[in-house]
């Protein structure tokens, strides 16, 4: 029982995706990478080495980890892998509480961005810049988890963005251009009393408010990134806009949180839904030729895309891991950012790649699901990793909740946002 | 059910029982030496007995509390994560009463104040006794007679208390959903629009109380029951030969005779409703922070936000005041002095 | 250290086998009028509705054909009633293992609650001893303690004796945790049974030891068994240790932070909790309903004289 339970299926990604600075389209202007250099060069470690990787991929994900370990014990049958799952929340706590006993430490973390955060502030990962091989990167995932200027992850997936699912047999082949016409589209196909909605969404989380708050052209942070402001007219505009949505328009259930959404979406109850990309997979088993995968549509009012934040998944390496170990597990990343691998992770987990190369392949560009999730990438922007974000989510899921509850002083709920967050600053002594 | 895995189980907790055996013939040992043989103390043997035990407590209880109570001074905390030591002086971790000033000063959860959590744990406190007592003991005087199903209606009413609590909270979660969930349905059959228990702050404080009063009425049912049962019928028949009607006879014969069970089923009672931490904690799924107790803020503050000293200032202003409470309650009422005599 | 259980406080005292024998057909000399029966029988009917309604809900879940979490319909059982959820929570889960991790830990640290507080009432009810009061009251105040207050410290502690992810901890603190309040019920309960029983054993040859073993215990079955029982619901139903000190390892998982993790999928396999639920809760039901006679009849609140 922990705080965000959505939050346990959301790799919250982190950081610098400067994809906008670069105009990036992913599906056109990436140079053919380099093949990952293998440490041919160099002397492998040899003898026995274990290496214990903790993974928020549950099942059946984890399978690919799994395959991913044995294919690499196939190539070096000294090292051996122990994969263990955790639960999101769960991986976190256990990694902060290893700065108590360094002895507990993994060799290796697969985990989400945004506990880069934590995990540099209790002091248990260690800097990756340089050590791995950065050249196979998509200009995409160049430069993520970068935080206080060193580099901490190593990118294994880009995505994590929230984006529109739509049912094409509810609603026809084209997803809404805009809000109005997301809006008129959501009203013709909800039937309350029947169980059917037109557009449903977590109501219990703030990562479902942020691609709103880019959209009217607002951000949580000033631009010193650490000063919250989170009582903005455009923050104004956003939660009114979703208010609306429910209470206005009343496309949505009255109470809906993260399952009870997908769930609707899933027996064709919702015409669409905003959710992530790490469901890609999943809606598309069921849906099949019905998905509609699309970026969120551009507000009317301001002419902007929602910007929802980037991440994915990454590799992280405690502090501990030194000597021949380290060597290892760093030739470990190298081999699962290397074409092969992540042609593999697109087949099997639908993610959109960090390896340049496999980014502009067909496997990626042919399929019409992933083409969307790219397109919603190019729009999002990086989220922000530093411990003072956690004020920032608290206090606008705590916002979100009250909005969704049906509070509607926005006013209100605007400064009791702000405050909490400077509160939750405050403490972070 | 895997084979390795469930001897490995059966393994550990067979060496653990083993080793605490140990431990405890030694420890035996250990005070047979020192009090019968060296200080021939003629008390030997009640502190043998009771050894065990409170080595046990000792280090389970009185050393955790000892530790917090350190940490309380310090400002270990996720940017400080390291073993304090004594008051943290070693470790630049010291920071005095600091803690204690801002439980008080300082919001407790994200906005909401000690003072706000405090009044809404004693208002979930009195409101969920009152109700106990009430609905125990109403229910209590309707079983205390010959009637034709007793036994089936004790059976049905003390489910509550017997299944096992954390499949209760589940299903009531579940079934406190606004639109999908049975309370609301079965309001919408008689013509009222329910509320949203989980989304709205008003209702889910209500949602949370309702639900602990159906835990908690069987428990004194069965307490009161008892105590009924032990007041001899000759005083009624007494009463009702002397004229008295039904009412004086419970005012004058059953409340008092009762008392000496219901006093300290109240202060029980109370200390647990105000510690409880499952009930506000799982129907409180939205963590609105009016539905908030004492308990579940510090549960908050050490878990969700690494705030583990000021989490233990927090945690000992809590037991102060549950401790002064009852320490007065029980010395007035003298309702414990059989536990302690 | 309560608040943890979901019950108890409970017997011995006044009990006694004289009380229970005057007054167990239940009180009052009248007999009510018809009306005044069918009032009471209506009352406690919607009182037993009101009591049993979430089990029966779980019960009609439990036998749906599919996961069929938005449903609005409620039927006892509903239409295409099967028991597939039984089925594959028995085999394709990794349910029975974690009842049977639940059944050996709470099996095992209610036998040796019970010895730990058996024996330490005996001392704190036969002995007069410097520091005897002091004692009952340091036990008194335990009960006080909010649950959470002490996770913190066990938690850390747990970290730093390498006690996590594993039984170690867990078997220790539920030995432990139960005992204050079982030496409470015991000592009252043995306060009632008079000494003059084992003087004379004494008198007759038998050693301290004999006389507690041979006549003390044997009158005390009642509260023992009560002790056991309400030590034995406690281990099996806490949720909150169990998941700070084995939080991860799924294969240790006791049945409380198994059932949980159902909820924590994707899709929250809502027949399989329910049946989970119903299955955990049969024999603890059972085995409370069994015991209920200890309960009811003739037992009050311990070491209360009134």
């Amino acid at each position: 029982m922990t705080r965000r339970r959505a939050s346990r299926f959301i790799p919250f990604a982190a950081l610098a995706l400067v994809v906008s600075a670069c105009g990036g389209e992913l599906t056109t202007s990436e140079e053919p990478a380099e093949s990952a250099a293998a440490s041919a060069g160099e002397e492998f470690p040899t003898g026995d080495i274990t290496i214990e990787l903790w993974t928020k991929e549950g099942d059946p994900q984890i399978d690919f980890v799994q395959a991913l370990a044995d294919d690499y014990t196939a190539l070096h049958a000294n090292v051996t892998f122990e994969v263990v799952n955790k639960d999101v929340e769960l991986l976190r706590e256990d990694m902060v509480n290893t700065a108590l006993s360094p002895d507990a430490q993994p060799q290796l973390l697969w985990t989400v961005l945004d506990h880069v955060g934590p995990l540099v502030e209790a002091g248990v990962i260690q800097e990756l810049g340089g050590k791995f091989d950065e050249s196979v990167l998509a200009e995409a995932a160049q430069g993520s988890g970068t935080f206080d200027g060193k580099v901490w992850v190593a990118p294994i997936s880009i995505g994590n963005q929230l984006m529109l699912y739509y049912n094409k047999s509810i609603m026809g082949d084209e997803p809404p251009a805009d809000t109005d016409e997301l809006i008129s589209i959501a009203t013709e196909n909800t039937d309350a009393a029947a169980g059917n909605y037109g557009f449903v969404l977590n109501q219990t989380e703030s990562f479902w408010l942020v691609p709103w708050l880019g959209g009217f052209g607002g951000s949580v942070f000033a631009d010193d990134g650490v000063t919250p402001t989170l009582d903005t007219p455009e923050m104004g505009d956003a939660l009114q806009f979703l208010h609306d949505l429910k209470y206005t328009d009343g496309v949505m259930p009255a109470e809906c949180d993260y399952t009870c959404a997908s769930d609707l979406f899933t027996t064709g109850a919702a015409a669409m839904i905003m959710n992530g990309d790490w469901e890609l997979a999943n809606y598309t088993d069921q849906l099949g030729e019905d998905l509609g995968v699309a970026a969120l549509p551009e507000v009317t009012a301001t002419g902007e895309f929602p910007k929802p934040y980037i991440g994915g998944t990454y590799y992280m390496v405690p502090s501990a891991v030194e000597g021949d170990t380290l060597t290892v597990v760093l030739d470990f990343i190298n081999f699962s950012l290397a074409a092969d691998q992540q042609r593999a992770q697109v087949e099997q987990l639908k993610r959109l790649p960090s390896n340049a190369e496999i980014l502009a392949d067909p496997v990626v560009t042919d399929d019409p699901g992933l083409q969307g999730a790219g397109d919603a990438v190019s729009k999002g922007v990086p989220q922000p990793i530093n411990v003072e974000m956690r004020c920032n989510f608290d206090a606008m899921t705590a916002a979100v909740r009250d909005m969704f509850g049906g509070n509607d002083d926005i006013e209100g709920i605007l400064a009791t946002m702000q405050t909490a967050a400077e509160n939750c600053l405050a403490t972070l002594q | 059910m895997n084979v390795d895995q469930t001897i490995g189980a059966l393994v550990e907790v067979l060496t653990t029982l083993a080793v605490v055996a140990v431990a405890v013939a030694v420890l035996e040992g250990f005070l047979y030496v020192v009090l019968v043989r060296w200080l021939k103390a003629r008390l030997a043997v009640p502190f043998m007995l009771i050894a065990p035990a409170f080595v046990g407590l000792i280090g389970l209880i009185f050393y955790p509390l000892l530790w917090e109570l350190n940490v309380s001074f310090t400002n270990m905390s996720l940017r400080n994560l390291r073993d304090p030591g004594f008051l943290g002086l070693t470790q630049d971790m010291f920071v005095g009463v600091d803690n204690y000033v801002r439980v008080f000063t300082a919001p407790v959860l994200q906005q909401a104040t000690f003072f706000q959590v405090m009044w809404q744990t004693v208002l979930w406190t009195v409101l969920n006794v009152t109700f106990h007592v009430l609905g125990g003991l109403g229910l209590a005087l309707l079983l205390h007679r010959q009637m034709r199903g007793k036994g089936i209606y004790r059976a049905l009413i003390v489910l509550p208390w017997a299944t096992p609590q954390i499949v209760a909270l589940a299903v009531w979660r579940t079934e406190l959903h606004s639109e999908f969930g049975m309370v609301n349905q079965l309001l919408a059959g008689i013509g009222v629009e329910g509320p949203g228990w989980l989304i709205d702050p008003f209702w889910n404080f209500f949602a949370m109380v309702m639900v602990n009063v159906w835990l908690g009425i069987p428990f004194m049912m069965v307490i009161l029951l008892g105590g009924l049962q032990s007041i001899p019928s000759d005083l009624y028949e007494a009463a009702e030969i002397d004229g008295a009607s039904s009412r004086q006879s419970f005012r004058h014969i059953t409340l008092p005779l009762l008392a000496p069970v219901l006093t300290p089923a109240i202060i029980l009672g109370v200390v647990w409703t105000f510690n409880n931490f499952n009930v506000p904690f799982v129907i409180n799924q939205n963590e609105l922070e009016t539905s908030d107790t004492l308990v579940t803020g510090l549960f908050r503050a050490a878990f969700q936000y690494n705030r583990y000293g000021f989490a233990g200032a927090y945690a000992f202003v809590i037991f102060a005041i549950l401790l002064l409470f009852v320490i007065f309650y029980v010395r007035r009422s003298g309702a414990l002095k059989g536990a302690t005599e | 250290m309560s608040g943890a259980t979901s019950v108890p406080v409970v017997p011995a005292a006044q009990a006694g086998p004289a009380a229970a024998a005057a007054v167990a057909k239940g009180g009052g000399g009248r007999t009510d009028s018809f009306g005044k029966r069918v009032v009471i029988h209506a009352v406690l009917i919607l009182a037993s509705l009101i009591a049993a309604f979430p089990v029966f809900r779980v019960l009609s879940v439990s036998l749906r054909p599919e996961d069929r979490l938005l449903e609005r319909e409620f039927k006892l059982f509903p239409e295409g009633a099967t028991l597939d959820s039984f089925v594959h929570v028995l085999t394709d889960t990794d349910f029975p293992q974690w009842l049977f991790n639940s059944l050996i830990i709470t099996v095992g640290t209610s036998i040796v609650g019970l010895l730990f507080a058996a024996t330490s009432a005996y001392a704190f009810s036969r002995y007069k001893f410097p520091g005897r009061g002091v004692g009952l009251t340091a036990l008194l105040a335990t009960q006080l303690i909010p649950a959470t207050m002490l996770l913190v410290p066990l938690f850390i502690l747990s970290i730093q004796l390498d006690l996590k992810d594993s039984y170690r901890g867990l078997v220790i603190a539920y030995s432990v945790t139960s005992v204050p309040f079982s030496i409470w019920i015991l000592k009252g309960y043995y306060d009632t049974v008079p000494i003059e029983l084992e003087e004379a054993a004494r008198i007759d040859g038998a050693s301290q030891l004999e006389a507690f073993w041979r006549i003390l215990l044997p009158l005390s079955t009642p509260a023992l068994a009560i002790v056991f029982l309400f030590n034995f619901l406690a281990a099996w139903n806490e949720f909150v240790l169990a998941r700070v000190l084995i939080g991860s390892s799924t294969e240790l998982f006791t049945w409380p932070l198994g059932v949980l993790r159902f909820q924590a999928q994707f899709q929250t396999q809502w027949g399989d909790l329910a049946a989970a639920s119903i299955l955990i809760s049969i024999p603890v039901v059972a085995l409370f309903l069994y015991s209920s006679k200890w309960l009811i009849s003739g037992v009050t609140l311990g070491g209360v004289k009134g």
